[in-house]
């Protein structure tokens, strides 16, 4: 594989490579156009856009936390990947995960526990449901034959639904109603078990999960490019058959390698709850794990491209937002950029294959 | 207890139709060997520009013609992508969906701004003499817009051609053994083109009963993963148009009692009622309800020597 | 050598084709009368396929001209050729298994409403005039490999064409049913069309040919008349070498093996007592319910090498599959050495030192995508692993060694599996698998299928050299001279049944032969 990547003009790796990049400009530029032509300032829109993104701390860190929620998704994605599996229910791991972590931060034991435990335990307690929720998938694939695609997608809508039903019910985690006006939300979870924050600026919603995040990325690059682990991963996404016939223990990879995902996805909801959001309501997840899905697709199995991917869209969105609240351009608008972002890499495969050769 | 019976076979029909629409178009891709995730785009795609073609023309069928065309241009291109340029078929849908969801969202509120739900105009429904008196179901029936029939004659149509006639032996050759269809001469790209346009029209027929028969306007992500459940319905009814059909109608039906449960005193949360298909649809993949034997090169990308 | 002074039906001229760097064949220049049956002979990589694909249209010459009929012919796809009255049955059918004959014969030809009644009666009036039965009405998946054959053939004479293409037409039947195709394909020359015959054995259909040209490494070496060949000279042409044959090569180097390590024979000096590898009544079936495999029971000794013959498709697939460890039997036990391994994994059958080396190479023994050295060390991972992080220099020094030691070629050990060629291939995996440690019994599938004659005598070298360190072998192949020349003993599989054992000797080939077809059981 290195041997042939070398032989390679370096040229065409090269335009190989930023198909990814010129994927995403083409899709700004696009995106762009469609502001022009819905007779809003582009320049204005633009200003709101960085504003939006970088122009204060909140801001800043709130494009910072977004991205550290895709980045976590993205590195699951790209892990099961290995494995060639596709994990598309991000969105209803990180839905699990919120809901267990917000269930354990509001019991009232929780909150007392010392040496960080308040913190850690939920936190784990998302994980925890985010891998039951991914292995689930992994179980259905081993045992029926299920495409992952199709489970991870329908347990998603599952999960996302289960989070409704917590938040609609006093029996769950619905906060007590005191009047009809009571908003069907959990109740706030308590100090005690909220992430600490990154900086001493009481405006900076940036939150230790940063730190968790690298930590995390460099743990996947190492299990991905230097682990027998992650070897065994690829030899089972490469030919799963052959796999087996090695030895190797053939679904329980699988179930792992989703497992893992989730377990990813289940931080990241663990993470989003306590780190800033605080309660559990409806849709608290919306959009983020499709999000993280794009970052894991756009890094084409890279960390430093699911961090790179995860920056970016984190500035989209929230720079998107601003864009709305500011220049009137609907933030759907980012909606757009990034279906057209999917659909210009995954079409460009072949292209890319072309490129590096034919050889896979 | 006959009225509510009553109320609840037409609102299972009105729910289970546009899954019908879209799931039997899908079923004749997936026969093809693609897979179209991007259904559930497809059809937000043309319930907005079905309501889009009904307020601007006045003319509630320009809509619908309106909503068949915008869905066909999505199929064109996911059929460009799948089988032209061998795109995975699955990651090609995913997108496609965010970029409907994105594009709709954004054209209504630029469009529309702020004329939201504006009432478009909607299709007439059409009585058919005679049956319409039948008891419980006469009016649930029989009493539906034009779309409704014409849907159950296209259905028709889809199964008829599928069993009888050259075209459809084709689609089940190429979604099978790809290979053996090209050798017998059959062209794969094309039937397999085909096979997608089809799922666009239908799917473009699902998405304007949504926005034009039945709701008279479109809201944002008004189609609410239907398309979803349209695909679920395929796996679950097996790749078999009768099935799938019937799959379609069960949902319906799951979705329908959120309505009617309450109104005959039995609580259940609607959370659990809304669940219900996705779970049933998760059994149906699972296999729970029968070994499944997909469509062999479902998914697969078709290219001659390889 | 034209038979008569009319044109040719089909002309070849000085055809040539290349695959990048691949000269598949070069200046073939051939002439195929009307009426005739015509053989094309040559080994595997010979040209043969690229040559018939040529004139089918599924490639486009590099060099050189066709004509056919009057015309130049040039297609531009197998449709064309089709159209034009070309018709070919591939070695790999192209039937859809999930629809009936009909509608599969119906694909391609029927327009608009399908006529299953009308067609029907045509299959079946095709099948009378050609001698022979087919039901049009049968799902393809559910016949023999022989009734698929002649579905094949009958969807092609239903194009009425000019040209009838059989590609292996004999590689996939058991010997009783080659009598019977090449009845209809002398019918089928009888009614003024042309036949080519591709194969690689020439004396199975030596009666029924008219002419024969005999292809080596993608040249014409020879072309004669059947009447008048010597077919001492053509197979002479079609190995290009002294006419050794494989079966001679072999047996003499068994004779020699027995003199010097005396081992062969079963009791001399078994180094482990018991037996190597049992099978106990195995029994499988498939999904539908069907039995593949119907009370298999065969014991290996130590240091003992036994063929399997049969057919391909009569249970050896799924005996390969259970041995492995990839599927469980239905009923029955299995034991290599003193260890059961009845519902094992794959893993624990290489625990328990069975090495495999199964049928089909891409899809079960490598990962091609990966590196020679992580496909030679793919079960024995471990052993480069540290904290879990892989020793990749470790891993490669090791492979260079071992590919040194099973003359694997290829650029180093860290080069892509899928750049080696087929023989280079399957003595990395060989190698792999007998290198386990312990390695108690082998159980080698079709090991060299698509092989090159050196790297045959590589392998059975390798297998033989594994045997005489007391090694108990399974050796399942569908060519039975080389397993007469290999193997101690061959036992005979027929529809998943063992039918019967004979000893490994040339003399035994025709009751050996009968037991495949299913005769004298």
């Amino acid at each position: 594989m290195t041997a042939l990547a070398l032989q390679m003009p370096d040229r065409r790796r090269l335009l190989a490579m930023s198909i990814p990049f010129l994927a995403v400009v083409g899709s700004m530029v696009i995106g762009l156009l469609l502001i022009a032509a819905s007779g809003k300032s582009v320049p204005d829109s633009i200003e709101a856009f960085l504003d939006g993104a970088f122009g204060t701390a909140f801001a800043f860190g709130a494009s910072i936390n977004r991205a550290v929620s895709l980045s976590l998704i993205g590195l699951g994605f790209i892990l099961a990947a290995r494995a060639n599996l596709t994990n598309v229910g991000g969105e209803g791991q990180i839905a699990v995960g919120g809901i267990a972590a917000t269930a354990l931060a509001l019991w009232p034991p929780i909150a007392g526990l010392p040496l960080g435990l308040a913190v850690i335990l939920p936190l784990l307690a998302g994980t925890l449901a985010g891998a039951f929720w991914g292995g689930i998938a992994g179980v259905m694939k081993v045992r029926f034959g299920t495409n992952e695609v199709i489970s991870t997608l329908l347990l998603g809508f599952v999960a996302l639904l289960m989070v409704y039903w917590c938040v609609q019910s006093t029996a769950l985690l619905r906060q007590p109603q005191t009047s009809s006006s009571t908003l069907p939300e959990s109740l706030p979870i308590p100090d005690s078990t909220k992430l600490a924050g990154l900086t001493d600026d009481p405006e900076s919603p940036l939150h230790i999960g940063l730190i968790l995040c690298l930590v995390l990325a460099l743990a996947t690059a190492i299990v991905l490019q230097r682990s027998t682990f992650g070897l065994r991963l690829r030899a089972i996404g490469l030919n799963e058959l052959a796999a087996r016939r090695a030895g190797m223990p053939g679904s329980i990879l699988l179930v792992v390698a989703l497992g893992i995902a989730g377990a990813f996805g289940g931080l990241t909801g663990a993470i989003m709850l306590q780190g800033e959001q605080f309660y559990l309501k409806a849709g608290f997840s919306s959009g983020y794990g499709f999000d993280g899905l794009v970052v894991g697709l756009l890094s084409r199995g890279s960390t430093l491209g699911v961090l790179a991917g995860a920056l970016f869209f984190g500035f989209l969105r929230s720079g998107g937002i601003s864009m709305e609240i500011m220049a009137g351009v609907p933030s759907a608008l980012t909606l757009v950029i990034q279906g057209l972002i999917v659909i210009a890499v995954a079409g460009s495969v072949i292209l890319v294959e072309k490129l590096q050769g034919g050889q896979r | 207890m006959e009225e509510t019976l009553a109320i609840f076979i037409a609102s299972t029909l009105r729910l289970a139709m546009p899954l019908m629409l879209a799931a039997s178009g899908e079923l004749v891709s997936e026969r093809a060997g693609v897979l179209n995730l991007s259904l559930e785009g497809m059809m937000l795609t043309a319930a907005f520009f079905g309501a889009l073609g009904s307020w601007a023309t006045g003319n509630p069928y320009l809509g619908v013609a309106c909503a068949v065309g915008a869905a066909l241009c999505v199929a064109a291109v996911q059929a460009w992508l799948s089988v032209n340029l061998r795109a995975n078929q699955l990651v090609v849908g995913i997108g496609f969906n965010i970029l409907a969801l994105g594009a709709t969202t954004l054209l209504y509120r630029i469009i529309f701004g702020g004329l939201s739900r504006e009432e478009i105009p909607g299709l007439p429904k059409l009585a058919v003499p005679g049956l319409i008196d039948l008891p419980f179901a006469g009016t649930a029936f029989f009493q539906q817009s034009v779309i409704v029939y014409f849907g159950f004659a296209l259905i028709l149509l889809i199964w008829w051609t599928l069993n009888q006639t050259s075209f459809g032996l084709a689609v089940r050759a190429v979604g099978d053994e790809p290979r053996s269809a090209d050798k017998a001469g059959i062209p794969v790209a094309r039937t397999r083109w085909l096979a997608v346009l089809i799922t666009g029209a239908m799917a473009g027929m699902a998405g304007a009963f949504i926005s034009i028969a039945d709701i008279h306007t479109f809201t944002e992500n008004m189609t609410n993963g239907a398309g979803y459940l349209a695909l679920a319905a395929v796996i679950f009814g097996g790749w078999n148009v009768g099935r799938t059909i019937a799959a379609c109608l069960l949902f319906g039906a799951a979705t329908a009692l959120q309505f009617q449960l309450p109104a005959m005193g039995i609580n259940v949360p609607t959370a659990f009622l809304l669940m219900l298909p996705y779970l049933l649809a998760l059994l149906a993949v699972a296999g729970v309800v029968g070994r499944l034997d997909p469509p062999t090169a479902l998914t697969l990308p078709f290219q001659r020597g390889k | 050598m034209a038979q008569s002074a009319s044109p040719p039906l089909l002309a070849l001229d000085g055809l040539g084709k290349r695959f990048g760097s691949l000269q598949a064949l070069e200046g073939v220049t051939l002439d195929v009368q009307a009426g005739t049956v015509h053989c094309l002979l040559g080994e595997n990589g010979a040209g043969k396929s690229t040559l018939c694909n040529l004139i089918f249209g599924v490639y486009a010459p590099s060099a050189g001209q066709m004509r056919f009929g009057e015309r130049p012919w040039l297609p531009s796809s197998p449709a064309e050729a089709l159209e034009q009255g070309i018709a070919m049955v591939h070695q790999h059918f192209s039937l859809v298994p999930r629809m009936t004959v009909v509608e599969n014969l119906m694909l391609g030809q029927a327009k608009g409403i399908l006529k299953r009644r009308e067609f029907g009666d045509r299959i079946r009036d095709i099948a009378d005039r050609f001698g022979f039965v087919l039901d049009p009405d049968a799902v393809v998946g559910e016949l023999s490999v022989g009734e698929r054959q002649r579905s094949e053939i009958v969807k092609c004479l239903m194009r009425d064409p000019k040209l009838l293409v059989l590609d292996e037409p004999t590689a996939v039947l058991p010997p009783g049913e080659i009598g019977a195709l090449l009845d209809i394909c002398r019918r089928v020359a009888d009614s003024g069309r042309a036949v080519i015959l591709v194969t690689h054995k020439l004396a199975e259909i030596a009666k029924v040919a008219d002419s024969v040209a005999v292809l080596r490494t993608g040249r014409l070496v020879a072309k004669a008349d059947m009447k008048t060949a010597d077919m001492g000279a053509l197979v002479h042409a079609m190995v290009g070498r002294e006419v050794k044959p494989l079966d001679v090569a072999l047996s003499d180097s068994k004779e020699a093996d027995s003199k010097e390590g005396d081992s062969t024979d079963a009791g001399a000096a078994p180094v482990r007592p018991g037996f190597a590898l049992v099978c106990d009544g195995l029994c499988v079936q498939d999904r539908h319910g069907a039995t593949r495999l119907d009370n298999f029971t065969l014991e290996v000794r130590p240091g003992e090498i036994v063929g399997l013959a049969g057919v391909e498709g009569n249970g050896q697939s799924e005996l390969g599959m259970v041995l492995a460890g990839l599927l469980a039997p239905t009923e029955g036990r299995y034991f290599i050495g003193e260890t059961e391994l009845t519902h094992a994994s794959a893993a624990a059958v290489t625990a328990a030192g069975g090495g495999i080396v199964p049928e089909d190479r891409h899809a079960v023994a490598c990962v091609t995508a990966m590196s020679v050295a992580e496909n030679m060390y793919l079960n024995k991972l471990d052993r480069f692993t540290r904290f879990g992080l892989l020793q990749r220099r470790a891993l490669n020094e090791a492979a260079a060694v071992q590919m040194k030691e099973f003359d694997v070629r290829a650029a180093g050990p860290d080069v892509a599996f899928s750049g080696l060629s087929g023989g280079n291939q399957q003595k990395a995996v060989l190698g792999r698998e007998l290198t386990l440690d312990p390695l108690v019994a082998l159980i080698a599938a079709q090991p060299t299928r698509g092989l090159d004659v050196s790297a045959v005598e590589a392998v059975y070298r390798q297998i033989r050299a594994a045997a005489r360190r007391g090694v108990g072998v399974l050796l399942i192949s569908s060519e039975l001279d080389e397993l007469i020349a290999v193997a101690d003993r061959i036992a005979v599989l027929y529809r998943g049944r063992l039918v019967g054992e004979r000893p490994a000797e040339m003399g035994e080939r025709g009751a050996i032969g009968a037991l495949m077809s299913g005769q004298g059981i």
